[in-house]
């Protein structure tokens, strides 16, 4: 009778860490789990670019599709600046607002202010929905954060995507640390079931880099019809390696790399059965000495200088690159 | 037994035995007395035309009327006989002219247009010719066919009463003009000469040379499409009398004369000889019989009209990897296993297979970045087939004397049962077996031909298939 209990104990366990590892897999996580990246960064506005980060704000999308009707949460992991996760400076005294914003201003197809590229504009547009100031707080150290619930039909609608928009974002109002965190969209506050269909995008990502060199970090931007050619924009990366661009079409493309607190930027073609595919830009560290805390951005824009989007989930796959074989007879040499 | 007796059996048996030798060599042509040849009078100098032979005859014009010169000798006329099918032929119609009645016409040729005809016949024609003592020397006359009427005449500009010119023939592309004549300057007894058609006129003749000009007589020379001329000389190293000749000119100069075989040469006088574009049937005239006549040959060498030409096995590829060679740069190494042990490096390679077979080409792709190897990112079944065809092995080239060794080793006809391989070397020469020994005598370009025969398959079906290649033959 012993025996039975103790295997009935055993399996119910098994279960329920088989059903936290489920979700914990199919939350809808900003960095997306394909994109390997550690933490998204935002510093105080005090702080240095020379430290990562351009503007010191970092804006996200999620969408949520038309026919789920349920309430959702947003989660922010380890929203304080604080701890063991964040990036100090000198001492800890940077706070950061968190707000989610829905409603119409958001869709950025439709308030191109909403994507927030350039500092002065207005990248809070929409309804503001929640918010809240974190410093330094131990109880949220390395915990989440739940805003919520939110009703979907509370977003933008944008027919494109069949969705509606939300937007978090994330502003450095003081201090001069760096805030590192992860989002997570889930149906329930406290714990992470995906919905869905969700995804979740940005225009610039603002993150941080493993501190080894094995890792190699992906953002996935989806090329949408009538590219021709894509500008690749990256800030701050200490020349700490290689950003190779891979798709079906591409083994690696092997982009130029900015240097501390500068710009870079490089023009990459796009092919036509590229269109409607997510390009996979792979981050990799340079082998040797290790630059340690990278922090960096990247952005990207069409030949029209249309932004395009970083989707957490790359929308058609991650793109895997497909060698062709072209074999062709030859004259014979003589 | 004395020495003697046994000296003369050994000496019979020799000859006996040489003489079998001979026997077993089968002749590759065939020769027929063509049935338009009239009794007794002479046919000579045959023409192929559209319809059938044109030649010249001595034969009575009628069983009432008779033309002969002034001075008795019976005349020569042109007549056409038509083929009524492959065997027969229509009674020989004359081709008449303002000239038929009193003077000689022909030996002929008609030139590349079909309608010009370039013939022989007398220069003068006045009363002159009348008297005994006068010579009458022979020339070249142009005329228009009109029905079977010779009109429009025009002497051609080179004839000469010192001396005769006659028996022309075209070159089947009109620009040369080859007759024969005992104009001053020449090699001795009747040479061959030629003219350059330029500019509209022909050019002075120009004496053949001593290749193929001898102290003898050469005359009937024809010009045969393939560009070996043919004539007819008595000159020594023959079978007798007139014998038929070819020679070809190579790299600028005329090579030796080569005789031809029996049965168109004999004893007896052969001369005129034509053929058809490929040589396999043609006509001469001979006097081995009674009188002067005109007959057929065949030629016993399979050759074929149309014949594949070889196509070399090539089994050299280019493996490309087709994204990777849009960039100038990337930074992967690209290491190609051909499947045959050999590998290669680079985004696009190439590779010589050593024969057919199936190869597994793998990519494996170096990361220069990660230091990290994709092994076998790609592979690719290449199947490599010999071409279907018999196979020609051997030299292209050659030289005149040497013996080259050819094989038919290498031919792929897969479900073939193989009975026969068959080789003609393009010089009216044949052998038989899958490996065979040439010499060419004479510098040139010969096309060989390999016809392979199979074995009768069920239901009685023989597979023929045939391919050739050409060999230079230096000098």
């Amino acid at each position: 009778m012993k025996l039975n209990k103790t295997i009935f104990i055993i399996i119910i366990s098994a279960l329920i860490l088989g059903t936290e590892a489920f979700t914990t897999l199919l939350g809808q996580a900003v960095p997306g789990k394909d994109e390997n990246i550690p933490f998204l960064v935002t510093f105080g506005r005090h702080g240095e670019t020379s430290w990562g980060d351009d503007d010191f704000y970092g804006v996200f999308f999620f969408s949520i599709p038309k026919d789920y009707t349920q309430q959702f949460y947003i989660r922010v992991f380890d929203p304080d600046t604080g701890g063991e996760n964040d990036e100090i400076q000198g001492e800890f005294n940077t706070r950061c607002l968190f707000a989610v914003y829905g409603g119409k201003g958001v869709d950025p197809d439709k308030n191109e202010d909403s994507k927030g590229l350039l500092n002065g504009l207005n990248y809070k547009g929409g309804n503001l929905l929640a918010s809240r100031i974190f410093g330094s707080e131990p109880r949220y150290d390395n915990k989440y954060y739940t805003f919520g619930p939110f009703n979907p039909t509370s977003g933008d609608f944008s027919s494109k995507w069949n969705s509606f928009l939300f937007k978090i974002v994330c502003e450095g109002i003081s201090g001069d640390d760096g805030n590192l965190y992860r989002y997570f969209l889930s149906r329930e506050p406290e714990n992470n079931l995906p919905v869905e269909g969700a995804n979740a995008f940005t225009y610039e990502y603002t993150f941080r880099m493993w501190n080894d060199f094995k890792s190699v970090a992906h953002i996935y931007p989806y090329v949408d019809t009538g590219v021709i050619f894509i500008r690749q924009r990256n800030f701050d990366w200490d020349n700490d390696g290689h950003i190779l661009v891979v798709s079906r079409y591409k083994q690696g493309i092997d982009v130029p790399i900015s240097n501390e607190d500068d710009w870079q930027e490089s023009r990459i073609g796009i092919e036509l059965p590229e269109i409607g595919s997510s390009l996979d830009f792979q981050f990799h560290k340079k082998q040797g000495d290790l630059v340690k805390n990278n922090n960096v951005v990247v952005t990207l824009e069409s030949q029209r200088g249309d932004a395009l989007p970083f989707f957490s989930s790359p929308i058609g796959g991650v793109p895997v690159y497909q060698a062709k074989i072209k074999v062709t007879q030859v004259k014979k040499p003589k | 037994m004395s020495k003697k007796s046994l000296y003369i059996i050994c000496l019979f048996i020799i000859i006996n035995a040489s003489f079998s030798l001979q026997a077993q060599k089968p002749s590759i042509y065939k020769v027929t007395r063509m049935s338009f040849n009239s009794g007794i009078f002479s046919e000579i100098s045959p023409v192929i035309v559209k319809d059938g032979i044109v030649f010249c005859s001595d034969r009575k014009f009628s069983s009432i009327k008779d033309r002969t010169s002034f001075d008795g000798r019976r005349l020569y006329n042109i007549y056409i006989a038509e083929r009524k099918d492959t065997s027969s032929w229509s009674k020989p119609e004359e081709l008449k002219s303002e000239r038929s009645t009193l003077f000689n016409n022909g030996p002929l040729c008609v030139a590349p247009d079909g309608k010009t005809i370039y013939f022989t016949s007398e220069i003068e024609t006045g009363k002159i010719t009348k008297k005994r003592s006068f010579k009458n020397h022979s020339g070249i006359f142009t005329a228009e066919l009109s029905g079977t009427n010779l009109v429009s005449l025009q002497p051609f500009q080179y004839n000469n009463q010192q001396y005769n010119v006659g028996q022309p023939s075209v070159s089947s592309d009109g620009k040369y003009l080859f007759f024969a004549s005992d104009m001053p300057g020449g090699q001795g007894g009747s040479d061959l000469y030629y003219c350059e058609l330029i500019n509209g006129q022909w050019s002075a003749p120009v004496n053949l040379g001593p290749k193929i000009n001898s102290p003898g007589a050469e005359n009937f020379p024809y010009m045969h499409p393939s560009g070996r001329l043919y004539f007819s000389s008595n000159r020594p190293g023959g079978l007798g009398n007139l014998d038929v000749y070819y020679s070809a000119l190579t790299f600028g100069s005329w090579e030796d004369p080569v005789l031809m075989p029996e049965p168109i040469n004999s004893a007896s006088d052969d001369f005129a000889f034509i053929a058809d574009q490929n040589m396999a049937t043609g006509y001469f005239s001979s006097n081995r019989r009674r009188s002067d006549d005109i007959y057929m040959f065949a030629s016993t060498i399979i050759r074929k009209s149309e014949c594949d030409t070889l196509v070399e096995n090539n089994y050299c590829y280019e493996l490309i990897e087709e994204n990777a060679v849009k960039f100038d740069t990337l930074p992967f190494r690209y290491e190609w296993n051909f499947g045959d042990g050999e590998k290669g490096i680079g985004p696009a390679v190439e590779h010589c297979y050593p024969g057919p077979g199936s190869y597994l080409v793998q990519l494996d792709v170096v990361n220069l970045i990660t230091k990290e190897i994709l092994y076998n990112e790609k592979s690719y079944n290449l199947e490599l087939k010999a071409v279907e065809q018999p196979y020609i092995s051997g030299p292209d080239e050659g030289t005149a004397g040497q013996t080259i060794k050819l094989s038919a080793d290498n031919t792929n006809l897969p479900g073939w049962n193989i009975a026969r391989y068959y080789w003609n070397f393009g010089d009216e020469t044949i052998a038989i077996g899958k490996e065979v020994d040439k010499a060419y005598i004479n510098p040139g370009t010969y096309n060989v031909q390999l016809i392979v025969t199979s074995e009768p398959e069920p239901g009685g079906v023989i597979r023929e298939t045939c391919v050739c290649k050409n060999i230079i033959v230096m000098r």
